[in-house]
């Protein structure tokens, strides 16, 4: 297992945000995790990522317990994540905002650079490299959200809501690219809101609501849980 | 001359100039204002690798300033030390302190970290008005130190023209706005620039935001310092309000605000715009309206911050790059 948490729970104050999670990822998968507006999902990514320390329970990266690390160390060890608010550097160019990331595993200027080039052209996103990061599309920030973190070289790639305002027609060139990304041998775990890119990438999907996991499965399993029918929609549209 | 030969030899010609400036200028005090002009474009650039690059705004540096100038006129005032040694033992110092008001102020965001900075410049005012003797090395309080003008010489870093003094801050100059350029083409320079920008997402890309930071403050403390043992050496005499006042931390801001914080020639720009006008308002208005320089700096600065709000370094650049086009042979097809 690339990413294992047992029973992670995460207070804010009063409000427990997480309740005893627990899921595992396997190398190469693409898992998916949904749950209503609320329901947990960023809390539990930024837990994973370092920028929380979870109140109780424990996270293990490729067999290393990572609770209390620092983002940029987990970054370093493999953990690269996107922000579903995408923050760019936005008075830099698109070239140098992915060198920022490659950095992360070169020492020199050139060799970052050449890397950060790769990514670009990689991700279709080269013929943007001399544009200012802040005047790019939505589309095309996230994208850069994505070549920032896959130039980092990481093994598990956490992706906030990569599709969210996306046109349709964007929605299928970002499934396509995600589909490449774990190709070229990225672990991925995805949250997102649209149920069609979800069907489509993911090998298995958790649920969960008000912090709890409510179902985990197959997309087709998860689609006809009644837990989930029940999260998303409520008790009346369940059919029984 | 094809592009890349003009724009590397530019800056070198520029160097030229500056280096026959003072054959071109004969009266002392145009050679005072020149190297206290040279003064504030290094003391900025120094300043611009923490204000600038890394994306805060430290208004205390003046305290770096004070701790060098004085480190190095006691050591040589109570122990022959020469002030060039002085100078790396200030350096060293103010480093150490930098760190320290470093290490908690770099969490605090925004106006937080300016006003911390402002405290703690303000306190070591203070403290250093207040103190006749710490141990042995004797401070003076109020009154300050004076350096008598006795055995010059470039061990002494004690002249009795101006050209020398000139030409010492001019290298210090050139090595600090090299070291400038190094470190924003450098892995740092990249890691403060994003850093301060989005620091979150900097984190999440593998950087330690404050790490890069402290770096970055320890460069600028020891640099500003070095300045300080130039001061006192100009000037013979310091005192809490000279070396450690609260207007010289603000000046060195306006002329990065100006000029264009986290550029490379923007201090340098902002200095020429700026020591001009302070010194000539101080010249002919200094007895009815003193003071007045002040004024017509923040009138540059609202101006500047309303049209120009990346500095003057931004159409100025687009200038300089405009005439080496026109000039070079290759010119790019418009």
């Amino acid at each position: 297992m690339i990413l294992k948490i047992e029973g992670m729970t995460m207070e804010f104050g009063g409000l427990r945000a997480i309740d005893n999670l627990s899921m595992e990822i396997a190398p190469g998968e693409i898992m998916g995790l949904i749950g209503p507006n609320g329901a947990g999902k960023s809390t539990a990514f930024n837990c994973i990522a370092g920028v929380y320390t979870p109140t109780s329970g424990r996270i293990f990266f490729q067999g290393e317990n990572i609770n209390g690390k620092k983002p940029w160390d987990l970054c370093k060890k493999g953990l690269g994540r996107t922000f579903q608010i995408v923050k760019p550097f936005a008075s830099k160019t698109v070239l140098y905002n992915v060198t920022v990331g490659s950095f992360a595993t070169c020492k020199r200027r050139s060799e970052a650079e050449d890397k950060a080039l790769k990514v670009l052209k990689f991700l279709n996103l080269d013929d943007k490299k001399d544009l200012l990061a802040g005047n790019l599309t939505i589309a095309d920030r996230k994208r850069l959200e994505v070549a920032r973190a896959l130039a980092t070289e990481p093994q598990l790639l956490l992706l906030d809501e990569v599709m969210a305002g996306l046109r349709p027609s964007e929605v299928d060139e970002v499934v396509e690219m995600i589909r490449k990304i774990r190709e070229s041998g990225v672990t991925i775990l995805l949250i997102e809101h649209i149920m069609r890119a979800i069907m489509a990438l993911s090998d298995r999907v958790v649920v969960i609501q008000f912090g709890k996991k409510i179902a985990e499965g197959t997309p087709d399993q998860v689609a006809n849980d009644p837990n989930v029918i029940k999260a998303y929609l409520g008790d009346d549209y369940v059919v029984s | 001359m094809t592009r890349k030969t003009l724009e590397r030899c530019a800056p070198l010609a520029l160097l030229a100039l500056a280096l026959a400036l003072p054959l071109a200028v004969q009266s002392a005090t145009y050679m005072h204002i020149l190297i206290v002009l040279l003064f504030y474009a290094y003391l900025t650039t120094s300043w611009n690798l923490v204000g600038g690059f890394a994306g805060v705004l430290p208004l205390g540096h003046s305290a770096f300033l004070g701790i060098g100038a004085y480190t190095s006129t006691i050591l040589s005032l109570q122990y022959g030390i020469s002030p060039w040694l002085g100078m790396i033992v200030g350096g060293v110092l103010a480093m150490i302190v930098g760190v320290l008001i470093g290490l908690p102020t770099f969490k605090m965001r925004g106006a937080y970290f300016a006003l911390a900075t402002i405290a703690f410049a303000e306190g070591f005012r203070v403290m250093v008005e207040n103190i006749d003797k710490i141990g042995p090395f004797a401070l003076n309080g109020p009154r300050g130190l004076q350096i008598p003008p006795l055995g010059f010489g470039l061990g002494k870093m004690l002249f009795a023209d101006k050209e020398p003094y000139y030409y010492i801050i001019l290298v210090m100059l050139v090595v600090v706005l090299m070291l400038t350029a190094f470190i924003s083409r450098s892995k740092l320079g990249y890691y403060l620039n994003a850093g301060g920008e989005e620091p979150e997402a900097a984190m999440a890309l593998g950087i330690n935001v404050a790490r890069a930071k402290l770096i970055a403050m320890a460069m600028s403390s020891f640099l500003t310092a070095l300045a300080g043992t130039f001061y006192a050496q100009l000037n013979l005499y310091i005192h809490p309000k000279s070396v450690i006042s609260l207007d010289l931390s603000f000046e060195i801001a306006f002329i990065a605000l100006i000029g264009g914080r986290g550029s490379i020639a923007g201090p340098v720009l902002g200095a020429m715009l700026l020591r001009p006008v302070s010194d000539f308002s101080r010249i002919y208005f200094g007895d009815t309206l003193p003071g007045l320089h002040l004024i017509i700096f923040g009138v540059i600065l609202i101006l500047v911050m309303t049209f120009q709000p990346r500095g003057l370094q931004e159409p100025l650049t687009r200038l300089y790059h405009w005439v080496i086009d026109r000039l070079s042979s290759d010119r790019r097809t418009a």
